[in-house]
Order: structure tokens, then C-alpha cells, then sequence
């Protein structure tokens, strides 16, 4: 039994062709290195049929098979798609913990305190202009002196909770942004869609779409910081995305289903945004906590300042002197050296009103600090989780080049052989049969 | 295995790096501002304390005004009352002298005179302010409590001027002068300005019972005042014994508070130079580190 003359030269030729195309996707590896999103890819190389001999030995009868080389089978992307669903996982913790942080801190910078300007510091200077005008209480410069720290103090009352409001809008305009119809959630779901049709159609075509689903999931993997999601891969390639706690799949095949409401619960920069100034939420709270301060102070100096309540409003927002100077309550008597009533109001340092400011601006910093270490710690393992997918799918320069040398070295082998073979079947046609010549 | 690739091998260095410089630039504030707590977060319950802290501090400066001005409000009563009892002490020599019976109605006539100008600056010295206001009207400090001439009547009122010396503690500055002067003859009330006016009746009448009553009933009476603003002077002497004790107690508050505050808010300068120190070096040799392995590769050997 013989074998075909030319295989030999098959063989080399797939082996030529095999090689270059795993060079190709070498180039293509290391020309991608710092994409984002993009996972090395592998040519995945595999013998090719094999020439069935019936009876290579003409004594045994025994049969072989007669390898013919080398093909690529396809291209495959080196991925862990549970790595994946973590990191997708962490990243909307880690997002909504940064969007929480980043408002909270923004209120912690509105208090201004420890300082010698903020409100802890005007409500010392109120209590101690009534202190003076207890040494002095029927002098006009005392009066006025009790009248201008208290204009200062709800001042610095309202202006305070002007900045806490003007934070809480900043955060609802932030998620109406995101969430608009071009926004950035609409955006990518639309994305995401097209990219559902281009997959489903390579994949019927039976051709791995590699890039396309690096950039599938890298769209997947900034959708995970808006809100938590959960993929399913469907078997004609689409990825089914629930978003949050959206009552529909945001994207389902190449539809998109947006607007859709959602809460807190979402997780991710929206569901934060949402918790943020959800009735209960972090910063209603410290408004509400504010406005506690604010009528605390007018109910406690109004009750003493009989003739005329001090204070008018009893919320943050509207609290405003009522009295001028000449109005100014010292003694309950009347009497021009009584002091009374001043020395009772001075007597309020320290009382509820300040306990109720320095327990909020506790309460802030403890809300700050929390976020942060939340952050902190999400950050954290997000780093692991996007290390541990870095290592899987990255591409490693100094792998990249030793699979260059190989693969060059194959070639170069490849051509060797062909080289052999022709000059085999040269010495075969050229120089056979010349016997005596 | 597990892989090691470039851009993991960057992402984590700059990682380092920042971190390295975060904690550094932190080191570097605490130094520069002097502070160890820059926002409530830095330390949620040092910053609320070191709010309460202040707040008293600010307290105890203001209690410290109230308190030096009660000094100088019963400093001023002190004086007013020892110029009375000067007065009073002459009167009470010259009311000895007219009962040895050798003075003729002349010497009596002057002496009634000299008691009438004793009288007049005894009602002066009632009449003394302190910062614009009248030290023995009561509350009623805008009121002069005795006018000057025939009229005794006490204009004040019987209130109390008080000074914050602490948190709801405080002490009485005003001396109730009017009860040992009085309301004069009118009033007929056996208190010092009726008495000399009693006792310049009868010198200036010269009667002999008028004569027998200014060594017995009024030198008694006179007596029993003198020992009245005697009384007055000790509780206001013993007032600015307690406002003093005061000032010292304030003091004493005031450093501790403050090296309460201090420990919680300022920066404790040797440690944080020490850490900056140590940052410094970290961060330098992460810098170092990055520069020298980032830049090696496969592609550096293969020729």
C-alpha cells in the first residue's frame, strides 16, 4: 500500500498557513494589549483528517493512519464569564458607595466644622452676646450686639440649609440625567441591542465573534456601575440584561425596554442617588435633623424672651430675628439693671440646641466615614476581582512574545520541510531513471 | 497559573503610588493646618466633642468678663461704703465731743453744719456709678437713688444685681444700701440719713433734751447704722472674695478645656512629622520601584 506523492507537500503548506495565522492573532493580541474591555484571543489549532492506510504492512496486513497536517479550528477569546457576574457585582456596590460618599462628603463640606465660622461657633457667639448683655443690660451696643449674632446665626442656619437642598436637587437632577431618554442607561442599552443582532448573526454565520463581545461586555461591565445587572446568555448568542429592579429586561434580543422606574433597591449610582434623598434617606435626615436644631433654638430663647418671642420660623430654612435691637428682653421686671432673662438665655450654652448641632455634625462625620470605608473596602476587592479577570484575559507581553517566537519558528520549520519535500520529489523527477546517463 | 500581565502590573503600581502620595498629602495637611481633624469624618465623635469643647470655652471667657466686672462693680461699692462709714465714724466723734457739755450753741450751730455736709456726701456717695450705672439703686440702675438736698426718699428699688460667675451659678454685685440709710426724717424710720437729720435738729435747736439725746438715743442709733453698713461692707467684701475665688476657678477650667480641645483637635507634631517622614520614604522608594520594574519586559532581552 502506498501513500499520495504530494501529501508531504500538503502537510507543510497547512503547517505554513497554521502558523501564520496563529502569528495574526498574535498581532492582533499585542495590538489590542491596552484595549479596554478586550481579552486575548487564541488561534485554536487542530490535526487535520488523517489518510486512512488499510495495510501499511505488507506482512502484518496492519492499517494506519497517515497524518495530513494542521488547520485552525477558530479563534477563541479566553474568558471567565463568572469573574464576570463578580466583578459586575462589585463594581455597582462600589459605584453606589462612591455616589453616597461623594454627596455625603459634599454636605460634611456645607457644615464647615470644625471651624471658626460655622453655626457651632455662631451659636457660642449668640450665648455669649447674652452673657454681655447680662453685664451690661441696658446697654443699646449690647442689644444690638444679641440682635447681630442672632441674624448671624440664622443666617448661617438657612444659608446651611439652602446648601443641604441644593445638594438633595443636584442628586435627583443627576439621576433624571442619567436616566433620560439619552442618557447614559438608554445609551448603552441601545448599544447593547445592536450589538445582541450583529452577535446572533456572526454566530449563525459560525463565526465567534470575539471583538464584538469584548465590547458587549465591556458596555455590560459600565451598566454594572449604573445599577446592579444580571446577564443571561441565551443560545443564539443575545444577552438578556435585567436592570436593577426594573420590572422589564432593559435589553432582551435587540429590544430596549427604557424608561422603566426604579428604586433603591437597584443598587449601582442610580439606586444610591435614589436612597440619597428617599424620604428616611441620608441627607432628608440631616435636613430634618437641621430644622430639629433650628426649632429647638427658637422654642428654647423664645420661651425666656417673653415679651416677644426673639426668633419667628422653626425650621432651618425660615428661621429669622423678630425683634429689633430696642426689643431686646434683659430682665423679666423691666427694670433697666435687672438681667434676669439675659443670664437665663446665656444659660442655654451647652443645652440642647448646641447638643443637637454637635450631634448632628457627629452624625454627618460618622455617615462620611462609613461611606468612605464602605469605599474603601469595595474598592478593594473590586481591585482583586478585576486582578483576577485581568489574569485571565489580559494580554501579557512577554507571553505574546514567546508565542511569536514559536509560532515564527513553526513557520520558518514549515518552509523547511517544503523546501525537503520539493527537494525530495527534484530528486525524484529529475534525477531518477537516468541511470547510465 | 496565575497571570501576570502589563496593564495589571501598572494598574497596581499607580495604585501604590496614589495611595502612598493620598496618605502623604494627608500627613502634609495635618502639619500645615495644626490639625488633626479637618472634617467631622476624620473622627465623628472628636469633632462634636471638640464643638462642645469650644462652646464652653467660649463660656468660660464670657463667664470671666461677667465675673471682673462684678469686681469692679463691688470695688466701686467698697470704696462708696468706706467713704460712708468715714462719715459716719466722724459724725459719731463730733456727737461724743457735744456731750461733754463745754460747747457753746456756736460750736453746736457748726457742728450741725459739718454733719449736714457729712450727710450730703454720705447721699453721694450713695449716688456713685460704675460704668454709667448706680451701684445702690437696686435694679433700677439708671436711677439716682438719692437726690441730692432736703428729699432722703430712696428712689431705687429693692432688686438685686447679679453676675453670671458659671453655667446657672451667680453671685449678688448690688449691696442693699438703702437699708441701712433709709428713707430720712420723713419716713421716721431710725436709719442713718433720719438719724443725722435727728441729730442736726438738736444741735441746731440747743435744747437740753435735745442735747442729752445726741450722746444717748441718737449716738445709739448712730451706733446701731454704723454696725449695719459694717454688715453691708463685710457681705460686699465678702461678694468680691467670691468673685475672685471665682476668676481662679475659671482659670483653672480654662486650661484644662483647653488642653482637652487641643488633645482632640490639633495635630500632635512629632508623631505626624514622623509619619510624614516615613511616608515621605515610601512613597519615594514606590516611585523608585514602579520606575525601574515597569519598564522591564521580554522585549528588553530578545534580540
Amino acid at each position: 500500500m502506498s501513500i499520495p506523492t504530494l501529501q508531504g507537500l500538503q502537510t507543510a503548506l497547512s503547517g505554513l498557513l497554521a502558523e501564520q495565522q496563529a502569528l495574526d492573532v498574535t498581532g492582533h493580541n499585542i495590538a489590542n494589549a491596552n484595549t479596554e474591555g478586550y481579552s486575548r484571543q487564541r488561534a485554536v489549532l487542530q490535526t487535520n483528517q488523517a489518510i486512512p492506510i488499510p495495510s501499511i504492512s505488507a506482512i502484518t496486513g496492519q492499517g494506519a493512519q497517515l497524518g495530513t497536517g494542521v488547520t485552525v479550528e477558530t479563534y477563541t477569546r479566553v474568558r471567565n464569564s463568572y469573574l464576570d457576574a463578580q466583578y459586575r457585582t462589585q463594581n455597582s456596590s462600589l459605584s453606589g458607595a462612591s455616589t453616597e460618599a461623594e454627596a455625603l462628603e459634599q454636605a460634611q463640606g456645607a457644615f464647615n466644622e470644625p471651624s471658626s465660622s460655622g453655626i457651632a461657633s455662631q451659636l457660642s457667639a449668640f450665648w455669649t452676646s447674652w452673657n454681655s448683655l447680662a453685664d451690661s443690660p441696658n446697654s443699646e451696643a449690647a442689644k444690638e450686639g444679641v440682635v447681630a449674632a442672632g441674624q448671624r446665626l440664622a443666617g448661617a442656619l438657612n444659608q446651611l440649609s439652602g446648601q443641604l437642598s441644593t445638594i438633595t436637587a443636584q442628586v435627583e437632577a443627576q439621576y433624571t440625567a442619567r436616566t433620560s431618554p439619552g442618557g447614559e442607561v438608554a445609551d448603552a442599552a441601545k448599544q447593547i441591542a445592536q450589538l445582541n443582532q450583529q452577535i446572533k448573526l456572526a454566530e449563525q454565520a459560525r463565526q465567534p465573534p470575539n471583538d464584538l463581545l469584548d465590547r458587549r461586555d465591556l458596555l455590560i461591565d459600565k451598566l454594572s456601575a449604573l445599577a446592579n445587572v444580571t446577564v443571561t446568555a441565551n443560545p443564539d448568542g443575545t444577552d438578556t440584561i435585567a436592570f436593577g429592579d426594573a420590572a422589564k429586561p432593559l435589553v432582551e434580543g435587540s429590544t430596549v425596554n427604557w424608561p422603566q422606574t426604579l428604586s433603591p433597591a437597584a443598587g449601582g449610582q442610580l439606586g444610591a442617588l435614589l436612597g440619597l434623598t428617599a424620604p428616611g434617606g441620608p441627607l432628608g435626615g440631616l435636613r430634618s435633623e437641621l430644622d430639629a436644631v433650628a426649632a429647638n433654638l427658637a422654642s428654647s430663647v423664645n420661651a425666656l424672651h417673653t415679651t416677644t418671642p426673639f426668633f419667628a420660623g422653626n425650621t432651618a430654612a425660615t428661621i429669622a430675628v423678630a425683634v429689633k435691637a430696642s426689643e431686646v428682653q434683659s430682665s423679666s421686671t423691666g427694670t433697666p439693671g435687672g438681667n434676669d432673662v439675659a443670664l437665663a438665655i446665656a444659660g442655654l450654652r451647652g443645652g440642647a440646641t448646641d447638643q443637637a448641632y454637635s450631634g448632628l455634625v457627629e452624625n454627618v462625620g460618622s455617615k462620611v466615614q462609613g461611606a468612605k470605608n464602605e469605599q474603601a473596602n469595595l474598592q478593594a476587592t473590586l481591585t482583586a476581582v478585576a486582578g483576577q479577570r485581568q489574569s485571565v484575559s489580559g494580554v501579557s507581553l512577554d507571553e505574546e512574545m514567546t508565542n511569536l517566537i514559536s509560532y515564527q519558528r513553526g513557520y520558518q520549520a514549515s518552509a523547511r520541510t517544503l523546501t525537503a519535500m520539493d527537494e525530495m520529489l527534484e530528486q525524484l523527477i529529475e534525477h531518477t531513471g537516468r541511470a547510465g546517463l | 497559573m496565575y497571570r501576570i500581565t502589563g496593564t495589571m502590573l501598572t494598574g497596581s503600581t499607580l495604585n501604590d503610588i496614589n495611595s502612598a502620595l493620598a496618605k502623604l498629602q494627608r500627613s502634609s495637611e495635618e502639619l500645615s493646618s495644626g490639625r488633626q481633624i479637618l472634617a467631622p469624618s476624620d473622627n465623628p465623635y472628636g469633632a462634636s466633642r471638640s464643638l462642645d469643647l469650644q462652646s464652653q470655652l467660649d463660656g468660660i471667657g464670657s463667664y470671666t468678663t461677667s465675673v471682673n466686672d462684678g469686681i469692679s462693680w463691688t470695688q466701686t461699692s467698697e470704696g462708696a461704703l468706706a467713704g460712708i462709714s468715714g462719715a459716719l465714724q466722724r459724725v459719731r466723734a463730733l456727737l461724743v465731743s457735744a456731750g461733754n457739755g463745754t460747747h457753746s450753741q456756736a460750736d453746736l450751730s457748726a457742728m450741725a453744719g459739718e454733719v449736714s455736709q457729712l450727710t450730703e456726701s454720705i447721699k453721694q456717695a450713695a449716688n456713685t456709678q460704675y460704668a454709667g450705672q448706680y451701684v445702690f439703686s437696686g435694679t433700677l440702675t439708671t436711677t439716682r437713688p438719692y437726690e441730692p438736698g432736703e428729699n432722703d426718699e430712696y428712689q431705687g428699688n429693692a432688686g438685686a444685681v447679679s453676675r453670671a460667675i458659671g453655667a446657672g451659678a451667680t453671685v449678688a454685685v448690688s449691696s442693699d444700701l438703702s437699708s441701712v440709710l433709709g428713707n430720712g426724717a420723713g419716713a421716721g424710720d431710725g436709719k442713718t440719713l433720719d438719724v443725722l437729720r435727728t441729730i442736726v435738729k438738736h444741735l441746731t435747736e440747743g435744747t437740753a433734751a435735745g442735747r442729752q439725746a445726741l450722746t444717748s438715743t441718737d449716738l445709739k442709733a448712730l451706733s446701731s447704722n454704723i454696725e449695719g453698713l459694717l454688715g453691708l461692707q463685710s457681705s460686699n467684701g465678702s461678694a468680691t472674695v467670691q468673685l475672685q475665688t471665682a476668676v481662679g476657678r475659671l482659670e483653672t477650667l480654662q486650661s484644662s478645656v483647653t488642653g482637652a480641645l487641643s488633645s482632640t483637635l490639633d495635630t500632635d507634631v512629632a508623631k505626624a512629622t514622623i509619619a510624614y517622614s516615613t511616608q515621605q520614604a515610601a512613597y519615594q522608594a514606590a516611585l523608585h520601584a514602579s520606575a525601574s520594574i515597569v519598564q522591564e519586559s521580554l522585549l528588553n532581552f530578545l534580540k
